[in-house]
């Protein structure tokens, strides 16, 4: 910009350009896609709750539940919206798009995808497209992550139109709703360790051109209820073992790396200079570190454990902090909320846990650290009975040293159905879109 | 990036862009043409304005070569939004430029968010920085109107958002998400650049790769790199569904 110019901004000094660069530091946030604007810094002021119908239980449809998390807003806690989508198709994970103005949420038993206005009017969300071509352009079910790439969602999925088992791959839309490709998790062997083809998470981080992939199960054992599943000895074996290293520009698998027991959530610690991720077994209740090594080879390594593996806690969702040093953990099966100091994160070192509900799955904190959130439900098949099938979420706050309840909205009692995935969003604040202003 | 968060950070306490860092490259790009760039969308025509305000035809500037288009303001002072990214392409005319062959089949084009402010005559004197270069082609656009431009910039999925007064009048301070597109001589779109990719060597590999691709004859078609076809997904009318 010529100097003449640069005296005219400043002069005029509220002529400003934000370019939204990409903060270096997060909130949960650091569970987002680090292709995200607009990350909450600050104080949220709702959170989305994407969760599954219940038959006979309102609707029974599912839902995107808006909830007033702002402590200084009269209906702060409470529940101010509801957009349902007409139908029950076993709703589970949701994600920004990279402007954040739109969250895709998805069925892993309909494998709909239906995508959420959030940005006009983030207290009234809005449905306004449904994208059901992922099975028949793909022969991929279970939409489960939701990752945005520049103008782009990539999504990870569980299953398979053929036969309904692990073996899967991920799609990648437009922003428009179109898909451009598809792409077969791997089943040859690379480096000696063969690939299981399962997925699950994704986890991008842009500074090493690296995708990592996790591994779960298939529709046949996701939609099957718990109690037969964990009898029958030949299901039990298909679950995934793996996570998959990828060259992100190529779209290509470089490394399988054995991960035994079901790794699930993947989380890169994105302060400048980290070469590592973080993942939890399922099965195994063990913490991986997924390290970058000499010559740029990953690997991974087990680093610690979750509760007492012996009773099967069943390590769900997990968040990392903002500045990579703490991970919490939730455990389905006893409840529990677990803090881990992962300063060193080679040894993670456990010092908080809190039974949080007799079962709990997603949890999202805050980016100051300042705020948690956590939901009840994992699968419709796969919850618990009678009274203990709470469905919930429930705010807390953290000091560092413990969590001291916020507030709570019990989703039986508000006929929601079952809460599963959260995400932030913040007022607009003093803003109008160009395109709302040029229709005044 | 501070100096714009003081301004912004009134407007809206809750969302803080946080301090911007430029993008880090750890690794080694590929090679060009040892990989595939998929097609990601088409780009809708639309008729903008030119530095001299005469009309042009949006598929004249973004077909025929490969085309890295960005969105900008002249007035913009963030140093990692539109400045950053005109040094960037600045960076990458003068790499291209040591290679006749491809400087003659890439294009940089940058269209203004401001048509009000941006008239062709400012567009003028601002691109008498970056079209130095005769052997060069970068071009620079607004629009007749916001409504004019507002198709386009729903095209490219830029959205741009204004602050304003208590009172509901429109400041000048605007926002938008840093994106460069590249787009193929088809005209269909096959990368996309947030801040964290705008990184000078991978966006040269991924032109080289591109003009590897039409030199060998691969074309998109024949490549089976179709952009998708809109209209795959139903759209609603904003149901918001509320019980």
């Amino acid at each position: 910009m010529r100097k003449s110019s640069q005296c005219a901004v400043v002069l005029a000094s509220v002529y400003v350009c934000f370019g939204t660069a990409l903060p270096n530091a997060f909130a949960d946030e650091t569970c987002n896609s680090p292709y995200i604007s607009n990350l909450i810094k600050g104080q949220e002021d709702f959170v989305h709750v994407w969760t599954l119908g219940v038959e006979g239980l309102g609707d029974g449809s599912d839902k995107l539940v808006t909830i007033d998390a702002n402590p200084g807003s009269e209906t702060y806690g409470k529940v101010v919206h509801r957009t349902s989508v007409g139908g029950r198709g076993e709703a589970h994970h949701m994600g920004f798009t990279d402007d954040r103005k739109f969250l895709w949420a998805g069925g892993l038993d309909d494998s709909k995808i239906y995508v959420f206005d959030v940005g006009t009017n983030p207290s009234k969300p809005k449905l306004i497209r449904t994208i059901a071509d992922l099975p028949a352009k793909t022969k991929f079910v279970g939409p489960h992550d939701f990752y945005a790439l520049p103008g782009r969602m990539l999504i990870g999925n569980l299953s398979n139109t053929t036969d309904k088992s692990g073996v899967t791959g991920m799609a990648l839309y437009n922003n428009k709703g179109s898909l451009i490709s598809r792409y077969d998790m791997p089943t040859t062997s690379i480096g000696g360790v063969k690939g299981d083809g399962y997925g699950y998470g994704i986890a991008i981080n842009p500074a090493k051109n690296v995708l990592l992939t996790s591994s779960f199960s298939g529709w046949q054992n996701y939609m099957r209820e718990l109690g037969d599943l964990i009898k029958d000895p030949e299901a039990m074996k298909h679950f995934g073992n793996t996570l998959v290293v990828w060259n992100l520009k190529s779209m290509q698998p470089t490394q399988i790396l054995s991960v035994p027991g079901a790794p699930l959530e993947i989380r890169w610690s994105l302060a400048p200079g980290q070469n590592w991720a973080i993942t939890a077994a399922a099965l195994t209740s063990k913490l991986w570190l997924i390290k970058q090594g000499e010559g740029g080879v990953w690997a991974a390594t087990e680093v610690g454990t979750i509760g007492n593996p012996a009773q099967i806690p069943l390590p769900v969702d997990i968040s990392i902090t903002a500045d990579g040093r703490g991970l919490w953990v939730n455990t389905f099966m006893d409840g529990t909320t677990h803090y881990f100091d992962i300063t060193d994160p080679e040894h993670p070192r456990e010092s908080y846990q809190k039974h949080t509900g007799s079962q709990v799955n997603m949890i999202s904190q805050s980016w100051d650290g300042k705020r948690l959130y956590i939901t009840s439900s994992l699968l419709a098949h796969w919850d618990k009975k009678g009274a203990d099938n709470e469905q919930f979420l429930r705010a807390f706050n953290w000091d560092g040293q413990a969590l001291t309840p916020a507030f709570e909205v019990d989703f039986t009692k508000e006929k929601l159905g079952r809460p599963h995935h959260m995400k932030f969003t913040a007022k607009a604040g003093q803003s109008r879109t160009l395109a709302a202003l040029g229709q005044q | 990036m501070a100096a714009c968060l003081l301004t912004f950070a009134s407007a809206q306490a809750a969302v803080d862009v946080g301090p911007a860092t430029a993008p880090r490259m750890e690794f080694t790009p590929l090679p060009p043409g040892t990989y595939r760039l998929q097609a990601i969308q088409s780009v809708e025509d639309a008729t903008l304005l030119d530095e001299r305000g005469r009309p042009v035809r949006l598929s004249a500037l973004t077909r025929g070569k490969i085309t890295l288009l960005t969105f900008f303001y002249t007035y913009c002072v963030d140093p990692l939004g539109c400045p950053f990214a005109h040094q960037t392409l600045t960076m990458l005319r003068d790499r291209i430029l040591r290679d006749r062959e491809l400087a003659r089949e890439v294009r940089f084009v940058g269209i203004s968010c401001d048509p009000s402010t941006d008239t062709p005559d400012v567009l003028a004197r601002y691109a008498m920085d970056f079209t130095t270069n005769s052997r060069f082609e970068w071009r620079f656009l607004t629009a007749r109107s916001v409504s004019a431009l507002l198709p386009v910039l729903d095209d490219f999925g830029q959205d741009i958002s204004v602050e304003v007064e208590a009172s509901g009048r429109p400041t000048r301070a605007l926002h938008h998400m840093l994106k460069v597109f590249l787009i193929d001589p088809r005209g269909s779109v096959r990368e996309i650049y947030s801040l964290a990719y705008i990184q000078p060597a991978v966006m040269l590999n991924d032109i080289r790769t591109l003009h590897l691709e039409r030199l060998l004859g691969r074309t998109s078609r024949q490549a089976a790199i179709e952009p998708p076809r809109a209209g795959a997904s139903r759209e609603i009318n904003g149901s918001d569904g509320q019980q």
